[in-house]
């Protein structure tokens, strides 16, 4: 079930009133057999895998409370790890590998005769894989003790508003909100909806006027000129922001409705003025995952400069592979590793350059978020082409400036309404750092009747409603 | 502010701004001099009359209005397919003197035209039955979604360009830009291009036709240039004149071929300003265009 159906404002309309009409378990198990059907909606089959990786990490969670020394913990930490990731490796990454390596052969005269399986990939799989994960690693750490309740524990893996695309709320954070029933509460009702109603325009609004434009762009770089490719690759840095942040805003709002608070996964990160900064901003929840459970275990910075890199390096092109199983994902993580190799090289000194050349702040902070912006613009160039010959073309197309004017521009209405609501988008944002909208929302009725009304029209007129997928489903 | 107060003031505000809105963007647009908005106005009356796909828009309408001393009015559409064409067109016989000639592009007979452009007309449905009708049968949730929501009715390309032609006339509407060098050197990389027609299409383009006969027009069926080496991977061309012969019981004039001049494309199917003219005169000495009559 997507968030952009009909199928789910019917399921969303039924859902909430008998949510909190119910109470204790009989409301738990409304949840959890809520988080099914809105999951099995798409294949049921896959349900299955779900249930084993909640039934096995429970089970581990507990022995691993009772396990007397260190060493038969961690092997039970192997167990949970091995099969999640064994879930995911499989589902996610076989046919990847294997025709990686067929290609590899090949490169040496060598002839395999091996087969790809053409795996279906589990909607959500890298979500639920790492929330999963994060429950057994901090029960092995002592951060967190097991949960005794199968159905809370299931509930929390399967939590139908973020369980598809994240955001992935950690065990430590998430389980304990179970503690207790949330009754209706019409001020988080309130701020909830706001949220949702902006995750929505976001999505269907903005990320989905301009996938078309990107689409055919991307389908054949050949075929258009410079100045449309430029606009492509800013319109899929606007429309993957969009689409994920709008699923996060979606998840998150609904989440408060039912009671429970998450992290935010977003925060402007296109307003970042250092790609470490970028990575505080972007998709948080994975960031701060990555680097609580990779890039710290691994020594993160504290063995050298040397290690320091090589963590960090380690640790983006992972994340890369995390999205999805093509190298252009592994090449936009290794460029994103780069990127924060090079600033902790030279950051510094341009800095002080910029200082000693006695810049203004402000622009001092409109060069760095510029320079942050384009090379985060590169980096998508990799992570929305299906393969790395197209990405090259792309950039090529770019570089070349051939037919770079206004007249070679192709449907300018498509443009200009994109311009028009990422315009609208950065208006928000950049107005949103000085009134607090969600403040508002709360506190002047008045202001949240006029804004959830404005935001119902502009979807009216600006949405796209053909049921398209997230982008972050795919991963 | 009581709870249920907010409710019934957040339902009244969305209700009266949806009508509110959707009143003011509907006086606009059925003001504009866009030509569905003249078409439904009944002011798009006129000598010669076009419609086809975006290859329906290269007909330079200044220039042949220079050239033949006529009125001119084109109803093509990027994309547009042929029911909606079909639609438009006897929307227009019906509202209007029938035209001297009526000129139909017929390379828009093929299935990848843009069936979801229909949908976009939903701001035109409140002024024809026709239009209405077939919304109903192809998008019924587009039909009824304008019903309920007023605005909703303006969601789409149709409305931003009717909006554009607000207070300026549509008729040079025609891509002016020249044919990059890396289209023209990838011109042999293309795939072979079959036209993806159906029965139904024949029939609707043989109706419509019929239609226009009857009311005393002159009907021309033509096949605007490409760009000639695109053209030679172009596979079922004379299957589609053929059967369009066939079922309309017109000849088709092919003049894919007959623009050579490599300046004259903005792409492989679309002439710009300069090969519009040079097509426009050929059409005249071909008699396809009625010339300027001479005055005493």
């Amino acid at each position: 079930m997507i968030f952009n159906s009909l199928t789910f404002l019917i399921f969303v309309a039924i859902f909430l009133p008998v949510y909190f009409k119910l109470k204790g378990r009989a409301r738990l198990l409304l949840a959890l057999g809520g988080s099914y059907l809105f999951y099995g909606w798409w294949d049921w089959r896959f349900l299955s895998l779900i249930v084993i990786s909640t039934m096995v990490d429970f089970v581990l969670g507990l022995k691993m409370s009772l396990a007397k020394d260190a060493p038969s913990r961690k092997k039970l930490l192997y167990v949970s790890m091995v099969l999640n990731l064994g879930f995911l490796g499989f589902f996610k990454y076989f046919d990847f590998f294997t025709e990686s390596f067929v290609t590899m052969l090949q490169s040496l005269g060598l002839s395999p005769s091996v087969h790809t399986l053409g795996i279906i990939l589990p909607v959500g799989i890298s979500f639920y894989t790492f929330q999963s994960l994060s429950y057994t690693i901090d029960i092995y750490r002592k951060k967190l003790s097991p949960e005794p309740d199968v159905l809370k524990f299931a509930t929390f893996v399967a939590f139908w508003p973020q369980l598809v695309a994240g955001p992935i709320v950690r065990a430590s954070d998430f389980l304990p909100q179970f503690r207790k029933d949330h009754d209706f509460n019409w001020n988080r009702a309130m701020s909830g909806t706001a949220q949702v109603l902006w995750g929505f325009f976001k999505k269907v609004a903005i990320a989905d006027s301009l996938a078309p434009f990107v689409e055919q762009c991307f389908a054949e770089p050949q075929a258009f000129a410079s100045v449309n490719l430029t606009i492509a690759v800013v319109f899929y840095s606007f429309q993957i922001y969009c689409d994920f942040s709008g699923y996060s805003d979606i998840a998150i709002g609904f989440a408060r409705i039912l009671g429970f608070d998450f992290p935010a996964n977003f925060r402007t990160p296109y307003f970042s003025r250092s790609f470490s900064e970028f990575w505080t901003r972007w998709h948080i929840s994975l960031s701060s995952w990555l680097r609580d459970y990779l890039y710290i275990p691994l020594g993160g910075n504290r063995h050298g400069t040397a290690n320091t890199y090589k963590n960090l390096m380690l640790t983006m092109v992972l994340g890369g592979l995390w999205h999805g199983a093509n190298w252009t994902f592994v090449f936009w993580g290794f460029l994103h590793g780069i990127y924060l190799v090079v600033q902790r090289l030279w950051g510094h000194t341009f800095g002080a350059m910029m200082r000693a050349l006695r810049f203004p702040k402000i622009l001092q902070s409109t060069i760095n978020i510029a320079l942050v912006y384009f090379f985060t613009n590169i980096a998508w160039i990799f992570f929305r082409s299906p393969d790395l010959a197209t990405a090259m073309q792309v950039i090529n197309g770019i570089a070349g400036m051939e037919g770079f004017a206004f007249v070679n521009v192709m449907n300018k209405f498509v443009v200009l309404k994109g311009v028009l609501l990422t315009g609208m988008l950065l208006a928000v944002e950049i107005t949103d750092f000085k009134w607090d909208y969600g403040r508002l929302v709360l506190q002047k009725p008045a202001f949240r009747v006029a804004s959830f009304a404005v935001l119902l029209w502009l979807i009216a007129i600006f949405g796209t409603f053909g049921s398209n997928a997230f982008i972050y489903f795919q991963f | 502010m009581k709870k249920s107060t907010w409710i019934i003031a957040l339902l009244a505000l969305t209700f009266a701004g949806d009508r509110l809105g959707g009143w003011a963007l509907g006086t606009i647009i059925r003001d504009g001099q866009f030509r569905y908005s003249k078409l439904y106005r009944s002011e798009a009356g006129c000598d010669i009359l076009f419609t086809g796909s975006s290859r329906g828009l290269i007909f330079y309408q200044p220039y042949i209005e220079e050239k033949t001393g006529l009125t001119t009015c084109n109803l093509s559409y990027n994309g547009l397919p042929v029911d909606l064409a079909v639609t438009l067109l006897k929307d227009h016989l019906d509202r209007h003197t029938p035209p001297k000639v009526l000129l139909i592009e017929v390379t828009m007979l093929d299935k990848r035209m843009n069936e979801n452009l229909m949908a976009n007309f939903n701001l035109y449905a409140p002024y024809s039955e026709r239009l209405s009708t077939l919304l109903k049968e192809k998008f019924p949730k587009v039909y009824y979604g304008g019903e309920v929501s007023h605005l909703y009715r303006y969601n789409g390309e149709v409305f931003q360009r009717a909006l554009y032609y607000w207070k300026r006339p549509d008729k040079d509407w025609l891509l002016d830009r020249v044919i990059s060098p890396t289209m023209i050197a990838n011109v042999t990389d293309q795939p072979i291009f079959n036209f993806d027609f159906t029965d139904d299409m024949l029939k609707q383009l043989a109706e419509v036709v019929a239609y226009a006969k009857a009311k005393g027009v002159h009907v021309e069926l033509v096949v605007n240039p490409y760009y000639p080496p695109f053209a030679a991977t172009i596979g079922n061309l004379g299957a589609l004149t053929a059967a369009i012969e066939k079922a309309t019981g017109l000849p088709v004039r092919n003049y894919a071929t007959s623009v050579t001049d490599q300046e004259g494309f903005g792409d492989y199917q679309h002439l710009n300003k300069r090969g519009s003219r040079f097509f426009i005169d050929k059409l005249l000495e071909d008699g396809v265009l009625p010339a300027m009559e001479k005055k005493e």
